[in-house]
């Protein structure tokens, strides 16, 4: 599973943190930032979470 | 009106009348989810619509900016008499542009609505705060919405903005009436477009003075960073400037303040729920977000489709208008357990009420900890509240407005 951030969109609403912070980090640039670029399958569910609770829609997973 | 009355011929969900009589049209609205999620609307004096109820929908068109066009058609409005669409917009700001400008414009203020940012407001909002109810202690009966919801709202964005306190009793008429010109509290002229039309040109020449002010002495405020902006290079558009302080100054008021009365009002119709928050702090999180999807203040926007598509089982054709009816989403039984309880524990809480994606709220952030302010205000001071008097609502099918909200109640002293 790939997961990709669109830096346009993101806002720093610290969703995708609070649903996945295995995978997700919001820094000071307000921005996420990813911690893994592929997170193992176990993880899938948490990605998905965070995936809908974006409120500005920036994550997609691929694959 | 009951489940049993209505059919898909007679339903109506965006007659102003109604919205001001009833509040909102939840039997409708459950009844077009269970029956015909995108339902097409005819109604007088308005060009018609599909009417959106279902949350997994109202979330596909709005992640879908370039398919669905905000410009074109912003809103259903519903005007008393027919009238011609102005070919040109009374505005120009982020509600009616669409990618890529959208998001130009946008990313002026918007390091200013990050949770990070706003966090560090929270002393100032609680100063506002405290000072509000400090202002009516003891009182035993009072109005809720012009003595406490609309005033926390109106001084911290007009504090955010750099208005002069002299000034907040005009900024607060003008934006009531760009949102209730429909409403004849709020009416001055003959009919809602000119009341509209007069109160955008008080804040379009005020806001005009302010500019011409904060650009010779710029502070920290939003007026002098929207007045140095500039959009791909060049100095942003007068017309365009100006309407992005009637959109702060609007959105910025009109939806927190009934946030908080619906707020208030949910806590009195569920007294163990405002029990349940006394005892527990922790829930006051949780219990905003309950009352963010349980009030719904902005009642639908609409999106019209560039070209073909398809919605469940129906087709759309390019340029055909959908309109995003989110306090349904907020009660959808797929996504909500129990959707029309009202659970300040509730968790996970996916509503839809700041709608989502490009046009996602830029003020969510800053209502949430207003919302946070004053209610942890409200459970620390206010002992009781009962509803005095009717409550009075908004005649509005844009946004669910509480006009008056009469209570009895006992306010104590701040502890410190």
């Amino acid at each position: 599973m790939k997961v990709v951030v669109d830096l346009k969109l993101c806002e720093g609403n610290q969703r995708c943190m609070e649903a996945a912070p295995e995978v997700f980090d919001v820094r000071d640039d307000d921005k996420a930032h990813l911690l893994m670029q592929n997170p193992p399958e176990s993880l899938r569910e948490k990605v998905k979470l965070a995936v809908r609770m974006c409120p500005r829609q920036a994550i997609t997973i691929e694959g | 009106m009951s489940q049993q009355q209505i059919s898909l011929e007679n339903l109506n969900v965006i007659g102003p009348d109604y919205y001001a009589k009833n509040g909102y049209p939840h039997a409708e609205w459950t009844y077009l989810r269970e029956h015909d999620p995108v339902h097409w609307c005819e109604y007088p004096n308005t060009d018609p619509f599909w009417a959106i109820t279902k949350h997994a929908d109202i979330v596909q068109i709005a992640k879908q900016p370039k398919l669905f066009s905000i410009a074109k058609r912003l809103l259903i409005f519903v005007p008393d008499t027919p009238s011609e669409p102005d070919p040109v917009p009374p505005f120009r700001h982020l509600l009616n542009m669409d990618p890529p400008e959208h998001g130009d414009y946008r990313g002026i203020v918007s390091a200013r609505f990050t949770p990070r940012a706003v966090r560090s407001l929270e002393p100032q909002i609680e100063a506002i705060t405290r000072k509000v109810f400090d202002g009516v202690t003891g009182k035993s009966r009072l109005d809720f919405v012009t003595d406490i919801s609309s005033k926390v709202p109106l001084a911290v964005i007009a504090e955010l903005l750099g208005v002069p306190q002299k000034d907040w009793d005009q900024l607060f008429r003008w934006t009531n009436e760009t949102i209730g010109g429909s409403d004849p509290e709020f009416q001055d002229g003959t009919n809602s477009d000119e009341t509209f039309d007069r109160a955008r040109i008080g804040l379009f020449n005020y806001f005009n003075n302010l500019v011409e002010e904060k650009t010779k002495n710029p502070g920290n405020d939003l007026t002098s960073v929207v007045a140095a902006a500039r959009i791909n290079g060049a100095p942003m558009p007068q017309f365009e400037m100006l309407s992005y302080f009637l959109l702060l100054v609007v959105a910025g008021n009109e939806t927190t303040r009934n946030a908080t009365t619906g707020g208030l009002r949910a806590l009195i119709e569920n007294p163990e729920q405002w029990e349940r928050l006394k005892k527990d702090r922790s829930l006051l999180k949780p219990a905003i977000e309950e009352i963010v999807r349980w009030t719904t203040p902005v009642i639908q926007f609409a999106r019209t489709a560039n070209e073909d598509t398809e919605i469940r089982d129906k087709k759309i054709a390019a340029g055909e208008t959908v309109c995003l009816f989110y306090p349904s989403a907020n009660r959808d039984e797929e996504v909500f357990e129990n959707p029309f309880t009202f659970d300040v524990g509730r968790n996970p809480n996916p509503h839809v009420a700041f709608g989502i994606g490009e046009h996602f709220c830029l003020g969510a952030n800053l209502a949430r900890l207003e919302l946070e302010v004053i209610f942890r205000e409200l459970i620390e001071r206010m002992e009781y509240a009962e509803l005095a008097g009717p409550v009075e609502r908004l005649r509005s099918s844009f946004v669910g407005g509480i006009k008056h909200m009469p209570i009895t109640t006992k306010i104590n002293p701040a502890r410190n």
